[in-house]
């Protein structure tokens, strides 16, 4: 299949909206306004968890400034949402369990007044304990964060497979090491924004706004409303940036500005600033990763032991979703004949935590990979050889039982293509010998004093230390087992021989839009600047599930080629009608032309063939449908064929540690990944720039950290995220395994290519400093005094 | 929310001093604005009740950079942009140089001024230890008066200078530091760019035949407010420079910092890095000066 010829599919296409964007023609969702529009402000409490006994507006409920006040009365249908457990109000009304929380929102023109009222409402609250600590949540006297699921467990996976215990007997070592990864933000540059418009006709609500998920979005919607679907329409504004963060809190978002524009008529806008986007939206899990290896002197694992908790902050949200790929990959790509782990999330006062980029693999990632080095040393092997050595191949089963087969296993081929590039074993080696093993307790080389001794002082020369590690991993595509996979792309042929494209799928700044108008453009054989993607709407296109789980290059793309290949049978037809051929095989769309190759030539431009198609009353519009064949899982053994296909990555991050500082530069990362066919090799190349900076960012600097559960690092000076003087070089490189699935075996690269930059820059530093850290991010005093450092109080020193 | 009601654009300082007379403190002057209007945003206690920004942006006299036998004479509205390429502070004054590329990102040193940086007082502000060092002073008008004042006289505490509400900073007048002084700055921020400093370091010094003629040391972020040590400067002087002498030095200043600071929650860390810090500029100091 690959062998194809291909005409514009894996060369480098400029994105569609690559121009409008950098010059500031894409209208987002904050540059679309109304007659008559109206913003909503929040009104939220100074706590973390207490009972709601009263909300008192009287001293600001004839402020002239305010058109009206909403709460969870104003709500006709579910005052409570959630894509798995109904545990989020759109208002609070019963408690309050994280400081985002939202009691009320206060609607008028002028936001700036309205966000002065809003400090002034009255709420009667009745304090309760906070619950911050994730390893609490699940003991008896812990306080219940939704009293009504009688205990704060979210969800519980365990997988077995053999007999661990047995394994761990016939190992000759065993290491044991807890490991553990942070809450951090999704960052997108766009803060949140959404406006609803009451609708003309049949449609009762219109809303516009920065939204990853549309049709998740009509659904919290038309709940909220108690309608049809089909009386509201979602229509996604250019985005800002998601990464996995545009979903539930858009889709409240968007269920508060719904309820207001319908009980005023008039069209709300809610817009966020930085400050209450990072407070209210959810986050990437914080993980506590135990994991317990047995394993020969040869390297060869026998049995893992893994225990994974995960903070899932105040609402289920996506937690259950989450949590699973964490049980499905949990062992890493290794072959491991006894496992026993058990995956839990739990609830907590923390912000949520829902889908971020990465999605529950970044956390056992960081864990696995930093084991593999440990084992590595232990038996006197390189990262590369132990990794050889117990790395799926085809055929290899993996923990859940699922046999590898169908696509081809490239795990071997990305780890030898990434080690050759980067020259890892010769560098690994030399940066090992030169640094000594330290296996130092917390801040046994500091003084109580804090003022250094003599032999405290490091040689100018001995002050940077080079280091390299690497990181594999493989990865479910797309939803797995989590629900129904399917896909439909619109595809609409004109008079002319332009083509308009839309998918249920959404255009998040993955650039789809491109990618799709290629895969419609090889398969038309047009030039891709023939075609326009029109406005993502939920009214025009078939419900295609959400744009998450790097599925849509994959579904889409599979979609969109049948579309196409329909539409191009239709024109094949009239062809071997019109030049009296036996067989559409010897045809061949190319280049805005159609040539037959048989014994008496015949060719016809593109243009040409659909103004005859038209002329004979062919349809030339139709929807593609694409769906992934069943997959299944068996909840209480952890058994079963949880994905219908995988991808394979390496990653090699060199870096420089100050060991003095603490300061980590990064020298270079080489990327090494199969994502199948790549379809766009520049949008590859991107998702490979952005996905490595973003996954340096979770190594190195990026925390949310909480005091009684309130967010310090509420903005951007505070929330640090990697600049491009942090990191030097970063090389692309593609492994195209063949694959039947998708579009000539197009598949997933977004989140490949974040969830290994971590654990490979956290190997690097081991290699460079002889010291393994546990605890994400490795930031300068986790290097140096192996802990966080934290002011007593939220207040800092330019505010008080 | 800028509650601001009128930005105004004198041509001069004396109408800037005017301006500044005839209101009750409700005038605030603004050069870049990478502080105020931050500051205005998230309602900071310092930028509260201002009515009227006086834009000093239009004054050339506040931009220029002239130099005598003396001294360099430095407008307070220059931006970091513009220090960075000028070649007269390049020659003179290196250390405040490297501490301008440190500061911020292009787009900000291209709007934030030298005067902006020290005129609030935040501990972290990068260009202080350098002009500590070069023993900076600064002019000072009002409608009434003009004085210079040395710049460490005029850092009173975190956020509060000498300056009075009808006063203007015009002019950062630096003595022409003498030849033998070479020296240089670290700044330690959590990342490479946009990055506000945790610990920042100045050092000149003047060795002659292996012993230290003279030694300035200022520091930034790690003390309360941006602090030179002349106490430790003394001691130190006419001995030998070497190793030993070296880790002394760092000794004694991460012993002064502690007195200086207290101990605060980031104490652990930055206690023993600001003694490293300061090793490795001397040692780095005293490779050149061979």
């Amino acid at each position: 299949m690959n062998k194809e010829k291909f005409n514009i599919v894996g060369k480098p296409v400029v994105r569609q909206d690559g121009y409008s964007k950098v010059t500031g023609k894409a209208k987002y969702a904050d540059d679309y306004q109304f007659d008559g529009e109206l913003y909503g402000i929040m009104v939220r409490t100074n706590v973390s968890h207490a009972i709601i006994k009263g909300i008192d507006f009287s001293s600001i409920e004839n402020h002239p400034s305010i058109t009206a006040i909403i709460t969870h009365l104003d709500i006709g249908g579910s005052k409570k949402v959630g894509p798995i457990k109904q545990d989020q109000p759109i208002f609070c009304f019963e408690k309050i369990v994280t400081p985002g929380d939202v009691v009320a929102m206060l609607v008028g023109e002028n936001e700036v007044v309205l966000k002065e009222l809003a400090k002034k409402v009255k709420i009667d609250l009745e304090e309760l304990p906070v619950l911050e600590d994730t390893s609490t949540a699940l003991a008896s006297d812990s306080i219940l964060i939704h009293p009504q699921y009688n205990s704060n467990l979210i969800t519980h996976y365990p997988l077995r497979r053999g007999n661990v215990e047995k394994g761990f007997k016939q190992s000759d070592e065993i290491i044991e090491q807890t490991y553990t990864t942070q809450l951090i933000e999704h960052a997108y540059i766009e803060p949140e924004c959404v406006t609803a418009i009451p609708g003309e006709g049949n449609i009762r609500i219109k809303i516009i706004g920065s939204i990853q998920n549309p049709f998740t979005t009509r659904r919290v919607v038309a709940s909220v409303l108690s309608c049809g679907l089909n009386e509201v329409e979602v229509i996604q504004a250019e985005l800002g940036g998601s990464f996995g963060g545009k979903d539930d809190t858009m889709n409240i978002l968007s269920a508060r500005a719904a309820v207001a524009a319908l009980k005023l008529n008039r069209p709300v806008k809610i817009k966020y600033d930085r400050e209450e986007s990072i407070i209210e939206s959810y986050k990437r899990h914080p993980y506590i990763l135990n994991y317990k290896i047995g394993f020969n002197k040869d390297g060869k694992i026998k049995a893992m032991k893994i225990d994974l908790l995960a903070d899932g902050g105040a609402y289920s949200s996506m937690s259950p979703f989450v949590t699973w790929r964490s049980v499905v990959q949990a062992t890493g790509p290794y072959q491991v004949p006894n496992v026993y782990t058990d995956v839990r999330v739990v609830y907590t006062n923390n912000p949520y935590t829902g889908a971020m980029r990465g999605f529950g693999s970044p956390q056992p990632i960081f864990a696995i990979e930093s084991m593999m080095d440990e084992i590595a040393l232990k038996v006197g092997k390189t990262p590369f050889e132990i990794r050889k050595i117990n790395g799926f191949k085809q055929g290899s089963v993996t923990a859940s039982g699922q046999k590898l087969s169908g696509h081809e296993v490239t795990l071997h081929k990305v780890l030898k293509k990434a080690t050759d590039v980067s020259s890892f074993n010769k560098k690994w080696n030399e940066n090992k010998n030169s640094a000594q093993r330290v296996d130092d307790s917390p801040k046994s080389f500091m003084n109580e004093s804090l003022v250094l001794k003599k032999n405290d002082f490091i040689p100018p020369d001995n002050l940077w230390k080079k280091g390299i590690g690497l990181a594999l991993s493989y990865r479910g595509c797309s939803l797995g087992a989590e629900g129904i996979d399917a896909a439909a792309t619109y595809v609409s042929i004109q008079p002319d021989g332009t083509v308009y494209l839309l998918s249920g799928l959404a255009e998040n700044g993955q650039g789809l839009k491109t990618t799709f108008s290629i895969v419609a453009a090889e398969v038309l054989g047009i030039s891709p600047e023939k075609i326009i993607y029109l406005e993502p709407n939920t009214s025009r296109v078939p419900d295609s599930g959400p744009t998450v789980a790097s599925r849509a290059t994959l579904m889409g793309g599979g979609a969109t080629k049948n579309a196409c290949e329909e539409l191009k049978n239709r024109l094949s037809k009239i062809l071997l009608k019109e030049w009296k051929l036996k067989s559409a095989s010897d045809l061949i769309f190319a280049n805005g032309i159609v040539v037959y190759k048989g014994k008496r030539p015949k060719k016809i431009s593109f243009d040409e063939l659909i103004k005859t198609a038209y002329s004979k009353g062919v349809n030339l519009s139709t929807i593609g449908w694409y769906s992934g064949p069943k997959v299944h899982w068996e909840e209480e053994t952890g058994h079963g064929s949880a994905y219908f296909t995988y991808v394979y990555g390496c990653q090699v991050a060199e870096v420089s540690v100050n060991v003095g500082t603490g300061e980590v530069y990064i020298n270079n990362i080489w990327a090494v990944h199969d994502a199948g066919k790549v379809i766009n090799l520049l949008g590859a190349e991107g998702q490979i720039y952005g996905g490595t900076t973003q996954g340096a960012g979770y190594g190195l600097w990026e925390k949310i950290s909480t005091h009684n559960g309130k967010i310090r690092e509420n903005n951007f000076d505070q929330f640090l995220i990697p600049t491009s003087k942090d990191i030097d070089a970063i090389h692309p490189f593609f492994v195209e395994g063949k694959d039947k699935f998708g579009a000539w075996g197009g598949k997933s690269l977004g989140e490949p290519t974040l969830e290994l930059t971590a654990a490979a820059i956290a190997n690097a530093i081991t290699n460079a400093t002889g010291k393994r850290f546990f605890n994400l991010p490795i930031n300068i005093e986790e290097l140096l005094l192996r802990k966080k450092l934290y002011p007593e109080s939220l207040k800092r020193g330019s505010t008080s | 929310m800028i509650p601001v009601k009128e930005i105004l654009l004198p041509e001069t300082v004396d109408e800037v001093c005017r301006l500044l007379q005839d209101t009750n403190g409700l005038s605030k002057i603004i050069a870049g604005g990478t502080d105020i209007i931050p500051g205005f945003h998230i309602e900071s206690p310092r930028f509260v009740n201002i009515e009227r920004l006086i834009d000093i942006n239009n004054i050339d006299e506040l931009k220029s950079v002239s130099v005598t036998e003396d001294y360099i004479s430095i407008g307070s509205a220059i931006s970091f942009s513009e220090i960075i390429s000028n070649p007269v502070i390049n020659e003179k004054l290196p250390l405040l140089v490297k501490a301008s590329r440190t500061i911020g990102s292009t787009q900000i040193r291209n709007r934030a001024t030298l005067g902006g940086n020290f005129i609030n007082n935040a501990p972290c502000a990068d260009s202080v230890a350098p002009l500590l060092v070069y023993d900076a002073e600064i002019k000072i008008k009002s409608i009434a008066a003009e004085k210079i004042m040395k710049l460490q006289d005029f850092l009173v505490k975190p956020y509060r200078t000498r300056l009075m509400s009808d006063e203007i900073v015009t002019q950062i007048i630096v003595p022409n530091p003498p030849a033998k002084l070479i020296g240089d700055f670290y700044k330690l921020g959590r990342r490479r760019a946009v990055s506000i400093s945790r610990i920042s370091l100045a050092i000149l010094l003047d060795v002659n035949n292996g012993f230290i003629n003279e030694m300035r040391i200022a520091s930034g972020a790690v003390t309360p407010i941006g602090t030179r040590f002349y106490d430790v400067e003394e001691f130190f002087k006419g001995r030998i420079l070497d190793d030993e002498l070296i880790k002394d030095i760092a000794i004694k200043l991460g012993e002064r910092i502690m007195e200086v600071s207290g101990v605060r929650w980031s104490s652990e860390y930055k206690i023993p890095v600001v003694q490293q810090v300061c090793y490795q500029l001397i040692k780095g100091i005293e490779r050149r000066s061979l």
